[in-house]
């Protein structure tokens, strides 16, 4: 467990505090991603946890151990860190750059070996043909994926990842983001995700931290945050489509109505879709096949209806009293 | 002055030999000594408590460049007195500045991310330096090396003025009996010493430089 208490990072020479006063607790094997416009104090707060920049005041403690009175170099080798610029050591080869972790906690060159293997397989990259190149000889995505696997190579129990899928295109990114959510699934760590893109807090967020100038202005599941954004700020970072992102998050098999009744008469109905899918993209079905009502699949087996009045109300349910949707 | 290509052939071939040696040695004794003084120190400036002196002394290393060397030598006349040992504390003090300059510029040159990233690994201070400053400067800093040895190889000509001897003995004694054969034997000498010089410390700057860069 990761708590932050009353953080505060004044600057040198700048009128306002970076990080101003920011309280937060993070769970044991939860992803936690900050999110909130350029210069808000993403990167200041990652870099107080591990410790890169000294707080002003306030305390950072992991586990209950105190960060601020912990051996820096020691602490930062159990921490992952991806960090915003990616920063690979050009004179290194992808494999010497994962391997830098390791190597500096003292492994056996073989197991270094082994486990640089192994990552470079898990974040997608072709240990045989891009582990020998150096930094400058890889795309910027290749870079990315790199970092990242760099920052998981000694195995930490905490990750902390500043928009470590920030210098791709959409498409790539959106790969990267299906791959480590893939990855964190089967490992389990602490993760401090930083990002600028609303989207991408939702989707990779078991919490969302949404930071305006320095300050902590909602802490909540994606879920909660959609549905009660505390204030004009939240609800202007989430977007005129918060609707359609609270129908992003929701699966289908958790909304549709399991009636048999209803399932008989819609036998052979032409609109279908995956009870894993998200409500989003029943909607989808619908306005392009022009019905009010989609049968839900889990295989071929139909389990469920989804039908138009459900969605609206799901929306109106969730968002409660708000009309500005 | 007419010019004599015996004579010419006869100054390169038996009056020039004996003082190549002697000029080397006044050379890579200064930029060793350069060297050694210029490479920690900048090094030093470059860490974060002595980062803010940094300016201050290539500032006066600057300065102390514009100083002619002769006048470097006449300075410490009364002091060192005649010889090889001034002559070597003078071109000394004369190779300093490019290396210290250049080992200052290449490892501010490293950039500040690399460097973030190492130290965001756990690397110590020291590592960094080691690990992932030094090899990025090396090329900058071999570079400086260069610049003083070539410039190390003109000025030592005057060592002989003192009475360190050197190619200077040659070219000195040309101007001295007005035989332009000698000037121009003694010139070629060490313009070849000056290009054979750089040649080599290119070799070895290769052969230690990360693959990457090359
Ligand atoms: N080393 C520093 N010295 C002085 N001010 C700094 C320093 N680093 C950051 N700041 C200032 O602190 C504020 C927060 O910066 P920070 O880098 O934490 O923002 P961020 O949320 O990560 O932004 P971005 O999304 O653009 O990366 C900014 O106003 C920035 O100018
Ligand atoms: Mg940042």
């Amino acid at each position: 467990m990761i708590e932050l208490e009353g953080l505060t990072k004044h600057y040198p020479n700048s009128k306002k505090p970076a990080v101003d006063d920011f309280s937060l607790k993070m769970a044991e094997g939860e992803t936690c991603v900050f999110v909130g416009p350029s210069g808000c104090g993403k990167t200041t707060i990652l870099r107080m946890i591990n410790r890169l920049v000294e707080p002003t005041s306030g305390s950072i403690r992991i586990d209950g151990k105190d960060v601020l009175s912990a051996d820096q170099d020691q602490l930062r080798r159990n921490m992952g860190y991806v960090i915003q610029q990616i920063g690979l050591l050009p004179h290194r080869t992808v494999r010497d750059n994962v391997a830098l972790v390791p190597r500096l906690l003292g492994w056996a060159e073989e197991r270094t070996l082994k486990r640089v293997q192994e990552l470079l397989g898990l974040v997608g990259l072709d240990p045989e043909e891009t582990g020998g190149k150096y930094p400058h000889q890889l795309s910027g995505g290749q870079m990315q994926r790199v970092g990242v696997a760099r920052a998981m190579a000694a195995d930490p129990p905490i990750m902390l990842m500043d928009e470590p899928f920030g210098a791709v295109d959409p498409i790539v990114r959106s790969r990267l983001q299906d791959e480590f959510l893939q990855i964190q699934h089967s490992f389990n760590k602490t993760i401090c995700f930083v990002t600028h893109d609303i989207d991408e807090a939702m989707k990779m967020g078991d919490k969302v931290a949404i930071i305006n100038e320095g300050k902590l202005v909602q802490h909540g599941t994606p879920m909660e945050v959609l549905s009660q954004p505390a204030g004009p700020f939240v609800r202007n970072l989430l977007g005129e489509d918060r609707g359609v992102k609270l129908l992003d998050l929701t699966k289908c098999q958790d909304l549709m109505r399991r009636d048999e009744g209803l399932l008989q008469k819609l036998q052979g109905n032409p609109c279908t879709i995956g009870a894993l899918q998200p409500v989003k993209a029943a909607l989808e079905v619908m306005l392009r096949k022009d019905c009010d009502t989609v049968t839900v699949l889990r295989g071929d087996r139909a389990v469920g209806a989804l039908t138009w009045q459900e969605i609206k109300g799901h929306i109106h349910g969730l968002s409660g009293e708000d009309h500005e949707l | 002055m007419n010019f004599d290509f015996a004579a010419f052939l006869e100054a390169l071939i038996h009056r020039s030999p004996p003082h190549v040696l002697e000029h080397l040695l006044l050379v890579l004794v200064p930029l060793l000594l350069a060297v050694a003084i210029s490479f920690p120190t900048g090094i030093l400036l470059t860490r974060p408590r002595y980062r803010p002196f940094a300016g201050q002394v290539l500032a006066l290393l600057n300065a102390g460049q514009t100083i002619p060397p002769l006048a470097v030598i006449c300075i410490f006349l009364p002091v060192w007195g005649l010889g090889y040992r001034p002559a070597v504390i003078a071109l000394t003090i004369y190779a300093l500045l490019p290396i210290a300059r250049n080992t200052i510029a290449g490892i501010s040159g490293v950039p500040l991310e690399v460097r973030e990233a190492a130290r965001g690994m756990g690397m110590t201070a020291r590592e960094v330096l080691l690990q992932v400053e030094l090899p990025l400067s090396f090329p900058v800093i071999m570079t400086g090396i260069k610049t003083s040895a070539v410039l190390t190889v003109g000025t030592a000509t005057l060592a002989t003025l003192v009475g360190a001897r050197g190619m200077g003995a040659v070219i000195f004694a040309g101007i001295n009996f007005r035989r332009v054969e000698l000037i121009l034997a003694g010139t070629l000498v060490i313009g070849v010493m000056a290009l054979l010089l750089d040649r080599i410390l290119t070799l070895i700057e290769y052969a230690l430089t990360p693959r990457f860069l090359r």
